[in-house]
C-alpha cells in the first residue's frame, strides 16, 4: 500500500510542476484554443470555446494524473487504483487549485506578472480561474483534476489493465484448468461491452475528425499516420526480432519511386492505376528486402545495423545520380503524381487521404498486432532474446528474421506510396538518413512493442512540432520537456517490450534482487 | 546404436576445441561426459546440436550424419539440448518459454497436455506460469531449462551442467529428476563437472581433457578409477 501511495504522491508532483510550468509559458491557453480548435472550429473565437477548451485541458492533465497514479499496483485491484487516483487527484487538485487561487487573487488586485513573465497575460490569469472569483474558480479546478484524476485511474483499471490481462489469459488458458479459463473469462466479460463503447467512439472520431480538421492538420496528421505507418514496420525487425536495421528508409524510398514512376506523366508516362501501383509499390519493396536480408542476416548486432544503413544511403544516392536522370527523375523527383479514384471517382482530397492513412494504419496495425501474438511472434520474441536458444528450441531463426524483414519492408513500402501520392511528388530529399533516425526514435519514445506506444511516439516526433509552431518561440523547449515527461509516464518506453505492463512487474523484481541471468 | 561420434574436429578460428573425440551412446543410456573447465564439453553438444559444425568428423544419430542438417531439423529429429546456464527466456513468462519448447510441434492438445504434466512434475513452476523467467531463482530457472527441453519430447537429451551454481539440496533433486526422465525412455548426454554425482547416475563415462578423451568406462569403474578419483573426485580440485 506504501508504494500506491508513493506513486501517487510522485505522478502528482511531476503533473503539478508540469502544469504550472505550462501556464507560466503560456500554453494553457493557447492549448486550449488548439483543442477546441480541433473540436469544433466554430466556436473556438468566443469565451464559452476557450472556456471549454481549458475545461478539457485540465481534465486531460487530471485524467493522465489518475493514470500514472493507478500504473504500478500489484496486485491491481479497482480499489487499490482508485485510492491512487483519489489521493494524486486530491493533492494535485488541491495545489493547483490554490496555484489558480493565487492567479485569480493577483490579477483581481490589478497585479499585472507579465513584467515578470512574459507569457503570463492577464487574460490567461482570469482563464484559470474560469473568469469566476478566485475562490470559486480555484474550487472548480481543484474538482475537475480530482474527478478526472479518479476517472484516469478507473479507466487504467477496467480497460488498460483488462487489455493485459486478457495477453496475460491466452498464455493461461493455453495451459491451465478450466477453472481459471472461467475465471479469466468473466473477468473479461466485464470489459467487454465498455470496450466495444471505446471502439465505436474512436472509430467515430476518426470519421469525423477529418473533415473538420481542415487541410492543414489533416496534412500533419497524415504525416503522422505514415511515419505509425513506418513505426510498425521497423517495430517488427528492431522490436519484436531485435534485429538492428538502420537504413530502413531505403524500402520507404523504393515504394515511394515504384509507386511514382508507375503513376506520374514524367519520365516514363506509364499512368497506372492507383491501387496497382500501390500493390507493386510493397512487392518491389519485398524483393529489395530479400534482397539484402538474404545475403547479411547472419549477420549480427552491429554489422547489421552498418550494412543497412548503408543500403538506405545507397539507394538515395542512386534515385538522385545524373545517371539515372532519365529513369528516375534525378534530383529534381519525381512530379505530378495523380491521385487515386474509386469507381471512376477521384479520391483525393486531403480528407480523402486521411480516410486512405487511417485505413492503412488500422489494417497494418491489426495484420501486426495478429502476427505478433502468435506463433510467430514468439518465435521473433525467441530470436530477440537468444537467437542461439531460439535454435536450439527448433526455431528456423533465419526464416523468421527474413519474414520480419520482409514484412516490414512491405508496410514501408506501402507507406512510401501513400506518402508520394498525398505530396504528389518525392524526390531524393524526402528519403535521407533522417527518416530512418526519426522511426528509431518513435519508437524509443514510445515504447518498443506495443502499438499505442507507436501512436504517441508518432505523434510525439512528428504532430507535436507542428502543434506547437503556434508557439515558434517556445517549441522546442516544449518539446523537451513533454519528452521527458514522456518519459517519466512511460519509462519502458525506453526498452523493448512485448507487453510492457507484464515487464514491468519483473523489472521492478529484479530491480530488487539484482539481474539473475 | 543410437548416437555415435567419430573423430570430431571443432575449431573456433584459429581454437582447435575438439581434436578429434569418439564415442557413442545406446538407447536407453545415461552417458556422462566429465572434464575441467575448458575441456571442450559444452563444444561437443552444440556440435551434435548443429550450432557448431565440425572441419573434420561425424555425428550419426540412428545412422544419419547430422553435421550437414540446420538446429531447427536436428531438434525435429528428437534431439534437445538443455544449454549451459539455463539460458531461459527471461522476458518471457514461464508458460511462454514451455511454449516455445514445443515449437517444432504443430499438435495444439498435445502441447496443451504435455504443458500440464510439467506442472505436475514441477509444482513450483506451476505457481509461476505467468511470472517472467528472467525473475525465477536460479534453482528454478534450471527446472524451467529442463521442462522447456522436455516439452519437445525428447529422445535424447543433451544436458551440459544442470547442477552448476545449485545448492547441494536442489543438485540431488535435479539429479532425481534426471534419472526419473530415464527411467522414462529418454536417452541422456549429461556434462557435468560435478563428476562424483554425474558418474553415480549414468551407466557409462568419458573424461575429457582439452580438446580429447582421455578415460572412458562403465561409470562404476571410474568411479574408483585413481586417475579419477585424484583429478575429479578426491583430489577436490577440478
Ligand atoms: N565462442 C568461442 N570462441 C572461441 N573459443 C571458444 C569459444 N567457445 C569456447 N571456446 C574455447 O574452446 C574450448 C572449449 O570450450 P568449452 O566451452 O567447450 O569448454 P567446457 O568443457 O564446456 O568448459 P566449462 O566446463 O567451463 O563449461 C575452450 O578453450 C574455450 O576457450
Ligand atoms: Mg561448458
Amino acid at each position: 500500500m506504501t508504494r500506491n501511495i508513493s506513486n501517487a504522491l510522485h505522478s502528482a508532483i511531476i503533473f503539478i510542476v508540469v502544469t504550472i510550468f505550462l501556464f507560466l509559458i503560456g500554453f494553457t491557453t493557447t492549448g486550449s484554443e488548439l483543442i477546441i480548435k480541433a473540436l469544433s472550429p466554430s466556436i473556438a473565437k468566443t469565451s464559452e470555446g476557450l472556456e471549454i477548451g481549458f475545461t478539457i485541458f485540465i481534465s486531460l492533465i487530471g485524467f493522465i494524473i489518475g493514470l500514472v497514479a493507478s500504473k504500478r499496483e500489484e496486485p491491481d485491484t479497482l480499489g487499490r487504483n482508485l485510492v491512487a487516483g483519489t489521493i494524486a487527484g486530491l493533492i494535485s487538485g488541491v495545489v493547483i487549485g490554490l496555484f489558480g487561487f493565487l492567479m485569480g487573487t493577483l490579477i483581481e488586485n490589478g497585479i499585472d506578472l507579465r513584467g515578470y513573465l512574459q507569457s503570463v497575460s492577464p487574460d490567461s490569469m482570469r482563464k484559470i480561474v474560469f473568469d469566476q472569483p478566485p475562490n470559486i474558480g480555484a474550487l472548480r479546478l481543484g474538482g475537475i483534476i480530482l474527478l478526472s484524476s479518479i476517472f484516469g485511474s478507473f479507466i487504467n483499471s477496467t480497460v488498460i489493465r483488462a487489455e493485459w490481462r486478457k495477453s496475460l489469459s491466452t498464455s493461461v488458458s493455453e495451459s491451465s484448468t478450466a477453472d481459471s479459463v472461467r475465471k479469466t473469462a468473466s473477468k473479461l466479460g466485464a470489459n467487454q461491452g465498455f470496450r466495444m463503447a471505446m471502439m465505436a467512439v474512436l472509430a467515430a472520431i476518426l470519421i469525423i475528425l477529418p473533415q473538420q480538421w481542415g487541410s492543414y492538420w489533416n496534412f500533419v496528421m497524415g504525416t503522422v499516420g505514415i511515419y505509425i505507418l513506418l513505426g510498425i514496420g521497423v517495430n517488427l525487425i528492431i522490436g519484436l526480432a531485435g534485429q538492428l536495421i538502420l537504413g530502413y528508409v531505403a524500402f520507404f524510398a523504393i515504394g515511394a519511386y515504384t509507386f511514382a514512376l508507375l503513376t506520374a506523366p514524367a519520365p516514363h508516362n506509364l499512368q497506372w492505376n492507383f491501387w496497382i501501383a500501390v500493390g507493386l509499390a510493397m512487392i518491389s519493396a519485398t524483393i529489395g528486402s530479400l534482397f539484402i536480408g538474404l545475403p547479411i542476416l547472419n549477420l549480427r548486432g552491429d554489422y547489421l545495423a552498418i550494412v543497412t544503413l548503408g543500403f538506405g544511403e545507397i539507394i538515395r544516392i542512386l534515385v538522385k545520380s545524373d545517371l539515372l536522370t532519365k529513369f528516375t527523375g534525378g534530383p529534381r523527383g519525381v512530379r505530378d503524381i495523380p491521385g487515386p479514384t474509386i469507381f471512376g471517382q477521384s479520391f483525393s482530397s486531403d480528407v480523402d487521404y486521411m480516410y486512405l492513412i487511417i485505413a492503412a494504419v488500422v489494417v497494418t496495425a491489426f495484420v501486426a498486432n495478429r502476427l505478433q501474438n502468435s506463433a510467430t511472434g514468439r518465435a521473433w520474441v525467441a530470436i530477440r532474446e537468444d537467437e542461439t536458444v531460439s535454435k536450439t528450441t527448433g526455431v528456423n531463426s533465419f526464416a523468421y528474421k527474413l519474414l520480419a524483414f520482409a514484412l516490414s519492408a512491405a508496410i514501408a513500402g506501402l507507406a512510401g506510396a501513400l506518402f508520394a501520392s498525398r505530396n504528389q511528388f518525392t524526390g531524393p530529399d524526402d528519403h535521407v538518413l533522417m527518416v530512418s533516425i526519426n522511426v528509431l526514435c518513435l519508437l524509443i519514445v514510445g515504447g518498443m512493442g506495443s502499438l499505442p506506444g507507436i501512436l504517441l511516439g508518432a505523434f510525439t516526433l512528428k504532430g507535436l512540432p507542428e502543434l506547437l509552431r503556434e508557439l515558434e518561440n517556445y517549441r522546442l523547449l516544449i518539446f523537451g520537456a513533454l519528452l521527458v515527461v514522456m518519459m517519466l509516464i512511460r519509462p519502458e518506453g525506453l526498452w523493448p517490450a512485448t507487453r510492457p505492463k507484464l515487464e514491468e512487474k519483473g523489472k521492478s523484481i529484479e530491480a530488487q534482487k539484482g539481474e539473475p541471468t | 546404436m543410437m548416437l555415435e561420434i567419430d573423430n570430431l574436429n571443432v575449431y573456433y578460428n584459429a581454437i582447435h576445441a575438439l581434436k578429434g573425440i569418439s564415442f557413442h551412446l545406446e538407447k536407453g543410456e545415461i552417458v556422462a561426459l566429465i572434464g575441467a573447465n575448458g575441456a571442450g564439453k559444452s563444444t561437443t553438444l552444440n556440435t551434435i546440436s548443429g550450432i557448431l559444425r565440425p572441419r573434420i568428423g561425424s555425428v550419426l544419430f540412428e545412422g544419419e550424419d547430422l553435421t550437414k542438417i540446420p538446429p531447427q531439423d536436428i531438434v525435429r529429429k528428437g534431439i534437445i539440448q538443455v544449454p549451459e546456464g539455463r539460458k531461459i527466456f527471461s522476458k518471457m513468462t514461464v508458460a511462454e518459454n514451455l511454449d516455445i519448447g514445443a515449437y517444432a510441434s504443430n499438435d495444439r492438445a498435445r502441447i496443451k497436455s504435455n504443458m500440464d504434466m510439467m506442472f505436475q512434475r514441477f509444482p513450483r513452476l506451476s505457481e509461476r506460469r505467468n511470472q517472467l523467467g528472467g525473475t525465477l531463482s536460479g534453482g528454478e530457472q534450471q527446472m524451467l531449462a529442463i521442462a522447456r527441453a522436455l516439452m519437445a519430447e525428447p529422445r535424447l537429451l543433451l544436458m551440459d551442467e544442470p547442477s552448476m551454481g545449485l545448492a547441494p539440496i536442489l543438485v540431488e533433486q535435479i539429479f532425481d529428476i534426471i534419472r526419473d526422465i530415464n527411467e522414462q525412455g529418454t536417452s541422456i548426454l549429461l556434462v557435468e563437472q560435478n563428476a562424483q554425482m554425474a558418474l553415480s547416475i549414468s551407466d557409462r563415462g568419458y573424461v575429457m581433457e582439452t580438446g580429447k578423451i582421455v578415460l572412458e568406462g562403465p561409470s562404476n569403474e571410474l568411479l574408483v578409477n585413481p586417475v579419477v578419483i585424484d583429478a575429479y573426485l578426491g583430489g577436490g580440485h577440478d
